[in-house]
């Protein structure tokens, strides 16, 4: 479970439009909007890590988005499964003895 | 996780975000927000990656970093992170992190064959110190080498530049920042006489006009970019112009993208200052008050060794450059000589050095630089009209030459790893210079850094091989004195010959003139250009390697020993980033098993050395110094005995824990508040090192331009860092400019006061012809330099430019970015961006494995022809993070032949299917 803080921003005059957009994507809240500056502050929640990266990417691509950063992230319960960390990093070895197989090779 | 704690937990993350973005949040929920991450410790730290330098919150729980957000207090990214920065907190967690000492074994002894076993620390040392022993007995202070680091913390950085030189008398340690910003580092000398920018981030939001030269801030500073796309978007007269050979995400919302072939930038520079002088928008007066026009050699070589003995047979066609060019039809031009002329490269050894012109000689060097002749040599995408590229260039002209608008121009890698990057650094200068449009808010050529602390500790503390702090430089008689002064060392302890560069470290240990080398805070052997080279040095030949790392690196495959690292939330440290600010932060959580940080490592090591085994005679070949003409360093000891050293004293406690520094005591709950310091607990002697050398440290900078706060007032609750030179408690924003530098004379306007190469002789575009020297104290120099070709260019065989660099979500080689789950599905493997058309005229699609090969080496990639980078016909990019995509066997040691940094930009390649 991963939450994370966001700032968009667009043109004030698109703010209720990509507002719009933003509320059908999954896991996305909207706290607080500026209609003078065209800023909304939005979390996103995600089951995975990756939903949450692909889900930044996705609001990037929203039309009007002039930026989306992220500012916050809350990461505690998130213990998953290293599963795609590069195969010579991800090594059972690893646990024993702290020498990697593969740096003996 | 129950509701109501999910709900407090976004409450607080979107008040955290609507803070730094200026949105007012209501006070009900401001008090609501506070409650969901009540218990988490939060404190204030400094992101492990970019030069950029954005200030972050560090949130711990039960002895793990748990969160971490952008600080809203800080001026830098007001609250916000990119994506790198964002995963701070996940860096240290990778499964393969080294907890214990790894050391080539066989049949229980070290061995240089064997395989990698766990052992103690004493173990450890012992074998490090007896190869260390072995070599500098033998072969002396030339014979071992330190790789040091931009990354290094600036105590690190600190206690490491002082063994090696002052404790082992050797000048040998160079950090990987020579590959990030030591072209930049030359102009400021040449140009300033002092290092590191005049201006600040704040330019960003006082200018009209932002120029980036070969700096894809979008994906290198992206935290700078927002700040660039903020003052974009909110202001119509701002106007942005993104020069670069590769089409690439800066551009999207550049109002101009200028594609340019590799190396002509140096003749669009040219072009401008031209067109400056002919459309008569020069701003004399700041000229005539402030400014002196210089130029110098053009027969420097490419930084190449001078023999091909070492080389590949397909490389020795372009080392043999590295002795005589032939200039090619534009070069001609460029110099003012004629095609096909041999010109042997006769000032390979001293190509910085330089003479004073007239404005006249100047005008007659830049004359061959009309639209037309820059154009044809410039244009750098096939697919464009001359017509269209040429009104760019007009268009770009009439950006800088608009007396009512501010300029700033940005570069990094694009400028600094360049083979003329000296050049193409000081001519940006030189350009501003002429506009009267520098060191001003708005105005300014600015320099940015790639490594979070290449200013702060590689420039300033001077963990190169010919730098001591301060700017102040080895082969000089009196900044030595002054640092044996204030180092308390015997008079001639120093070396004042300058050691090994990076590359030629690694050189050194292929013709095996350097046998013993410690790799701190870097990875060298992923991240040096011709890199097949080193890793058979580093293997194949009679040597020993340490290497510090949390984790195990390319370079710590490589290596005989590699020692377990903490990093940084596990240390207290000191970062400087690009616009001169220095920032800290405290020790966060312990390292994990027998981690220890570097600074500990170096105090160990010292205690393993006595004075009498490295301050007696020492024979350094080819120092040929004034007072050293006999090619030895002089026996200090029977000085260091009047000065009340032991000869059975240890480096430790002559270097480090010194009667002064002892005083300086741990714990220290003023600034600890709590927080624990595993480098003073382990040693137990009572002292706080970071503090204490942080402060002898800064003794150096002190009423010489370079003037730091103590050690204390970084750790300040409201302080969020503070820029050089600080001067009463007061930050300095635009240095050499009166009304914000107190190092400026009264009444001078500008003061381009540093102190670094002021005196000249003068003469014409081609020769001295007055030796006498004049003294320019206070001025800049504005330099003419040409344009000269690239040494390697794409030729039937090998037919495409290839240049490398990095992408948003990964930190250099991946090291530690690559461990992190989110980051590395993001870009899981370095591709290769080629233009549609290339990929189809080779019978190549998307996806499609291929083979890159140079003259020096060939590497797989899967092919990229969309996304974020866009390659105009004839170029080709691939990031050099992916250690599966070994870049580095592929790419150029071509240097810049007075920076010494490497060109990684340009390369002749062939792709084909693998
Ligand atoms: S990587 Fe650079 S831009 Fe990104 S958060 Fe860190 S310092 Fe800022």
């Amino acid at each position: 479970m991963n939450i994370s803080g966001i700032l968009v921003i667009t043109s004030p005059e698109h703010v209720d439009d990509v507002s719009r957009q933003l509320r059908a994507l999954p896991g996305i809240d909207i706290h607080f909007t500026d209609n003078n500056t065209g800023r909304i502050v939005i979390t996103q929640e995600a089951e995975t890590i990756s939903e949450e990266v692909n889900g930044l990417k996705h609001i990037r691509t929203i039309p009007h988005v002039i930026l989306a950063e992220m500012s916050s992230h809350y990461f505690e319960e998130d213990r998953e499964v290293l599963d795609a960390i590069p195969a010579e990093l991800d090594d059972e070895a690893l646990k024993q003895d702290n020498v990697p197989a593969y740096l003996n090779e | 996780m129950d509701l109501t704690r999910r709900e407090f937990l976004k409450t607080s993350a979107a008040t955290a975000t609507a803070t730094a973005a200026g949105i007012s949040v209501p006070a009900a929920v401001l008090a609501e927000s506070g409650k969901g991450d009540a218990d988490i410790q939060w404190d204030k730290g400094v992101c492990r990656f970019c030069g950029t330098g954005c200030g972050i919150m560090v949130g711990t729980k039960d002895g793990r970093v748990v969160a971490t957000k952008g600080d809203p207090d800080a001026p830098v990214n007001k609250g916000l992170n990119c994506i790198k920065g964002y995963f701070n907190g996940k860096i240290q967690y990778g499964q393969d992190r080294l907890t214990q000492p790894l050391m080539r074994m066989k049949d229980g002894k070290f061995d240089k064959n064997g395989k990698f076993q766990a052992v103690s620390w004493e173990t450890a040392f012992d074998e490090m110190t007896r190869q260390f022993k072995k070599t500098y007995n033998e072969m002396g202070p030339a014979g071992v080498a330190v790789f040091g680091s931009g990354q290094y913390t600036i105590p690190e950085g600190y206690t490491m530049a002082k063994l090696m030189k002052a404790g082992f008398r050797s000048n040998n340690i160079d950090p990987n920042a020579r590959h990030c910003m030591a072209s930049a580092v030359v102009a400021f000398i040449q140009t300033f006489g002092i290092d590191e920018p005049a201006g600040n981030y704040d330019d960003i939001e006082h200018t009209d006009t932002v120029i980036t030269w070969g700096a894809n801030m979008a994906e290198c500073h992206p935290i700078l970019w927002a700040r660039v796309s903020d003052r974009r978007l909110t202001n119509d007269n701002v106007k942005l112009v993104n020069l670069t050979t590769i089409s690439n995400q800066t551009s999207d919302i550049a109002d101009s993208e200028i594609v340019f072939k590799p190396g002509s930038d140096l003749a669009i520079q040219n072009y401008l200052m031209r067109e400056i002088i002919k459309r008569n928008a020069v701003d004399h007066d700041f000229v005539k008050k402030h400014c002196v026009f210089a130029t110098g050699p053009y027969d420097i070589g490419y930084g190449m060794r001078p023999t091909d003995k070492y080389a590949f047979e397909a490389e020795k066609d372009i080392q043999v450059k590295e002795l005589r060019v032939t200039l090619d039809k534009h070069e001609a031009i460029a110099q003012r000589r004629k095609e096909g002329e041999v010109v042997e490269q006769k000032n390979t050894k001293k190509p910085v050095k330089h003479w004073m012109i007239s404005f006249e000689e100047f005008k007659r060097g830049v004359e061959p630089y009309t639209l037309d002749f820059v154009a044809e040599v410039s244009k750098g995408d096939a697919n464009e009209s001359m017509d269209q590229y040429k009104a760019k260039l007009k268009a770009l002209a009439d950006l800088y030459a608009d007396p009512k608008r501010k300029v700033t121009s940005f570069w990094t890698m694009g400028f600094n790893q360049h083979y003329r990057g000296s050049w193409v650094n000081e001519q940006i200068y030189a350009l501003h210079l002429l506009l009267g449009k520098q060191a001003m808010p708005g105005n300014g050529a600015f320099s940015l850094t790639g490594q979070p602390s290449a200013c702060g500790t590689a420039r300033e503390v001077g963990t190169f091989a010919h730098r001591l702090p301060a700017d102040m430089v080895v082969f000089n008689p009196k900044h030595r004195a002054r640092s044996e002064k204030l180092w308390k060392l015997p008079a001639n302890t120093l070396n004042p010959k300058v050691g090994s560069h990076i590359t030629k470290i690694m050189r050194d240990l292929e013709d095996g003139s350097i046998k013993w080398a410690w790799v701190q805070v870097n990875n060298p052997f992923q991240a040096t250009a011709n890199a097949n080279h080193w890793i058979k040095a580093a293997r194949k030949m009679d040597n020993f390697l340490v290497v510090s790392d949390p984790y195990p690196t390319v370079s710590a495959k490589v290596a005989d020993l590699i020692l377990p690292t903490a990093m940084i939330f596990e240390k207290w440290g000191l970062y400087g980033n690009a616009e001169r600010r220095t920032q800290a932060w405290r020790q966060q959580v312990a390292p994990p098993g027998e981690a220890m940080a570097d600074v500990w490592q170096h105090l160990e090591f010292a205690k393993r050395f006595t004075l009498k085994e490295v301050w007696g005679e020492k024979t350094v070949p080819g120092l040929k110094a004034k007072g050293f003409e006999d090619g030895k360093l002089p026996d200090v000891l029977a000085e260091a005995q009047k000065m009340g050293y032991s000869p059975e004293d240890t480096l430790y406690d002559v270097l480090f824990a010194t009667k002064d520094n002892l005083k300086v005591k741990w714990p220290d709950t003023a600034v600890a508040k709590g927080h624990g310091n595993h480098i003073a607990e382990k040693l137990g002697d009572g002292w706080f090192p970071e503090k204490a050398l942080f402060n002898e440290y800064r003794e150096f900078g002190v009423n010489f331009q370079h003037d730091l706060a103590e050690f204390d007032v970084y750790y300040g609750d409201k302080v969020r860092g503070l820029k050089w030179p600080v001067i009463d408690g007061k930050e300095t924003q635009w240095r050499f400019n009166e009304k914000y530098d107190p190092y400026c004379a009264k009444g001078s306007g500008f003061d381009f006061y540093g102190k670094a190469l002021k005196a000249l002789p003068s003469g014409d575009l081609d020769k001295v012809t007055k030796k006498d020297k004049t003294s320019l104290a206070h001025k800049a120099k504005i330099f003419f330099r040409p344009y000269a070709a690239p040494p390697e260019q794409p030729d039937k065989n090998y037919d495409l430019w290839f240049s490398t660099g990095r992408v948003l979500e990964h930190w250099h080689t991946g090291t530690m970015t690559r461990r992190v789950p989110e980051l590395h599905r993001a870009v899981p493997t370095a591709q290769l961006f080629m233009n549609p058309d290339d990929a189809e005229k080779r019978g190549l699609k998307r996806n499609d494995l291929v083979w890159i090969e140079s003259r020096r080496g060939k590497i797989k990639a899967l092919l990229e022809t969309q996304g974020r980078n866009r390659p105009a016909p004839g170029y080709t990019f691939a990031a050099f993070f992916d250690e599966g995509v070994f870049v580095n066997k592929v790419c150029l040691d071509v240097t810049c032949p007075m920076s010494k940094e490497e060109d990684f930009k340009k390369a002749a390649i062939k792709v084909y299917k693998a």
